[in-house]
């Protein structure tokens, strides 16, 4: 008896709280600006890392291993990773040599992503995450990421498609969210 | 002779006989590549390089050319479509600009002015004629080895650098390794770790996998040549245009593709050129080929050292044996030295002298002793050799950035090109010249025939001669 009386008196309880949130919106406006933030913020991050990332690589460092007190001509080795405009690679080598073959590619258009690839990826991170006009900025990226989408089809390669869908999904998402946005520097677009 | 300002020109007028008897004895000029005096060209100038043939060789070659500075592509040279396309992008995306592109080396060479440098990757029996067209137009060149596919060819190439005073490298790379240049210069010369050299052998085994016809049954359209340009340039149709190294009028063959490398390493390490030769080989798997698919062969040498007895094998059958290395055996020590680092080792002969002072100066590195094998009931110890220690060379190549912010290993063509640049440059000297790869091959173009004859041949000084 005890079992089935339960429910039954913590049911007005529950809705009268789903109703508190209803009538005020306080609850879901919260929810919606933390959603809208997380996201914008997650995708600007994103694209901000990814568009510096263009421009790291490897620095090697030798020393020069001696023998008896003289140079054998002979190197110890070691790395670190470093930042430089001259490290910049838009499309990474072994993609752009298969994009190179694919007789759909057109020769301009992939030098031109390539060289804009890094440098667009950077400005849409600091948009997005200043917010300044973040819906256009959320177009151009999900335009960015559809145009390398077309590119890994080209490619077949699935994973990579899958991989770019989801980015796609949730710029949909932040565009939706958009209108919940507060902390942002420009509002408009 | 071992002089290193001795010039080009000179070296060009010595006398047959004057180099006969230089390079009879065991003091041959194997050992002291380094006779050519560069040419002189300004140190910051930028040289002007024409690229003949855009196949795989010349990628692995424009990969190492692109870590070295100062460089302009000006040309690409290739027959196929596929490959000059492949050339021009890859030198558009190395340098910003697309060079100039030819079908035919002759219009190259009357089209383009101010080339400084050919480096010809072109099948082997097109390396003869493409280098001497190169050097009598005024182009120094690197040429891939083997020098020629057959002995006269690569005679020409001779007669041909030193008669245009220009400079003319062979890709005998591992000249200019510093890996191989330390071991045969501080540790086989210098600390003599080895004692008494009187063994050398060598391998170079390839899987059947890695051994297969290039292209397949359908080449795809955009690789395909003109049927009429193939027969121009002499090949009969694309499978020899693709596989010319299995033809006998086009190649020397497994044993100048793959051997001519380690058997120059013999050569040189050993400074003579063999005095006899006998091969064995035949058509063990690969039976429609014109080619030997396995070839075994025994030298002689008459050294420093005194005899020195040789054996070598390339087989396209199998892998086994850990691929392709050199084994330079003596009463004290075996070199093992092999182009891939992690193959390479020095072991120490039980009773040879303790190695810990030349561990203690940084000549070698000590590697861990291998776990002692468990005695078992078919071994009669007593009759075993104490197990030898293990030593590693104190150092590699350097670590290269690329231009991309990538870190790898100094490709293993990158000092043999920078040795031949620098010396365009006239700041070295070159480590592999045109006479003394062919002293270092000569022996290789008799090894097919010995092999047909089921007969030994005697290196006499003629058969070894420019």
């Amino acid at each position: 008896m005890s079992d089935e009386a339960t429910p039954a008196t913590e049911a007005p309880a529950a809705q009268s709280k789903e109703s508190s949130c209803e009538s005020t919106l306080a609850c879901d406006k919260l929810a919606l600006l933390f959603g809208s933030i997380l996201c914008r913020l997650w995708l600007g991050v994103r694209a901000l890392q990814t568009g510096i990332e263009k421009y790291s690589g490897q620095k090697a460092e030798n020393s020069e291993v001696e023998a008896g007190g003289e140079a054998t001509g002979l190197y110890a080795g070691s790395t670190e990773k470093a930042y430089s405009l001259e490290y910049y690679t838009g499309v990474p080598e072994g993609l752009r040599s298969q994009f190179e073959a694919e007789p759909l590619m057109i020769g301009f258009a992939l030098n031109i992503f390539d060289k804009l690839l890094g440098p667009a990826l950077i400005v849409m991170g600091i948009t997005l995450l200043l917010g300044v006009g973040s819906r256009i900025s959320l177009l151009a990226q999900g335009l960015l990421y559809t145009g390398l989408t077309w590119g890994l089809i080209l490619l077949n390669q699935g994973s990579g498609i899958a991989w770019l869908g989801t980015h796609i999904i949730l710029i949909v998402l932040a565009l939706n969210l958009i209108k919940h946005d507060r902390l942002v520097i420009l509002k408009k677009w | 002779m071992n002089d290193p300002n001795t010039s080009s020109q000179e070296s060009g007028f010595l006398s047959r006989r004057r180099f006969i008897s230089q390079s009879a004895g065991a003091g041959l000029v194997l050992a002291a590549p380094n006779i050519l005096k560069a040419a002189e060209k300004g140190g910051s100038d930028k040289i002007h390089v024409a690229l003949v043939g855009f196949g795989k060789q010349q990628e692995v070659l424009f990969a190492a050319m692109k870590n070295i500075p100062g460089l302009h592509f000006q040309a690409v040279c290739d027959i196929s479509d596929w490959n000059r396309k492949k050339g021009m992008n890859q030198v558009r995306a190395h340098q910003g600009s697309a060079p100039e592109a030819y079908v035919d080396i002759d219009e190259m060479l009357s089209a383009e002015k101010g080339l400084d440098v050919a480096v010809v990757a072109t099948p082997d029996f097109w390396h003869s004629p493409h280098t001497v067209k190169c050097l009598e137009a005024g182009l120094n060149v690197y040429c891939e080895k083997m020098m020629s596919n057959t002995i006269d060819g690569a005679r020409a190439m001779v007669k041909a650098a030193e008669a245009s005073g220009k400079l003319c490298q062979i890709g005998h790379q591992r000249r200019s390794n510093p890996r191989y240049r330390y071991t045969f210069e501080q540790l086989i010369n210098g600390q003599k770790i080895a004692g008494q050299l009187t063994n050398v052998q060598a391998q170079w085994n390839r899987s059947l996998g890695a051994s297969q016809d290039i292209g397949g049954k359908k080449i795809p359209k955009g690789v395909q040549v003109d049927e009429a340009i193939l027969n121009q340039y002499g090949f009969k149709d694309m499978h020899q245009f693709m596989n010319w190294r299995l033809y006998r009028d086009l190649s020397g063959g497994p044993i100048s593709d793959l051997g001519a490398h380690q058997i120059d390493i013999f050569n040189w390490f050993l400074e003579a050129q063999p005095k006899r030769l006998y091969a064995t080989a035949g058509k063990a798997y690969f039976k429609q080929r014109e080619h030997f698919d396995n070839v075994l062969c025994l030298f002689d040498w008459e050294t420093k050292y005194g005899e020195v007895r040789g054996f070598y094998q390339v087989l396209t059958t199998t892998s086994s044996g850990g691929g392709f290395w050199e084994n330079f055996m003596g009463t004290e020590a075996t070199i093992k030295t092999a182009e891939i680092a992690a193959t390479s080792a020095i072991y120490r002969e039980s009773g040879a002298p303790s190695w810990d002072d030349l561990v203690g100066q940084g000549y070698l590195k000590k590697k861990p002793a291998p776990p002692k094998p468990a005695a078992t009931a078919g071994a009669v110890a007593s009759y075993e050799s104490a197990a030898p220690e293990e030593y590693d060379l104190p150092g590699g190549l350097p670590l290269v950035t690329t231009k991309d912010g990538k870190v790898i290993p100094k490709p293993a063509h990158q000092p043999h090109l920078e040795n031949f640049f620098a010396s365009v440059r006239g700041q070295a000297t070159l480590n592999c010249d045109a006479r003394h790869a062919f002293e270092s091959e000569a022996p290789i173009f008799y090894i097919n025939e010995s092999a047909d004859k089921q007969a030994p041949i005697e290196l006499t000084e003629e058969l070894l001669s420019v």
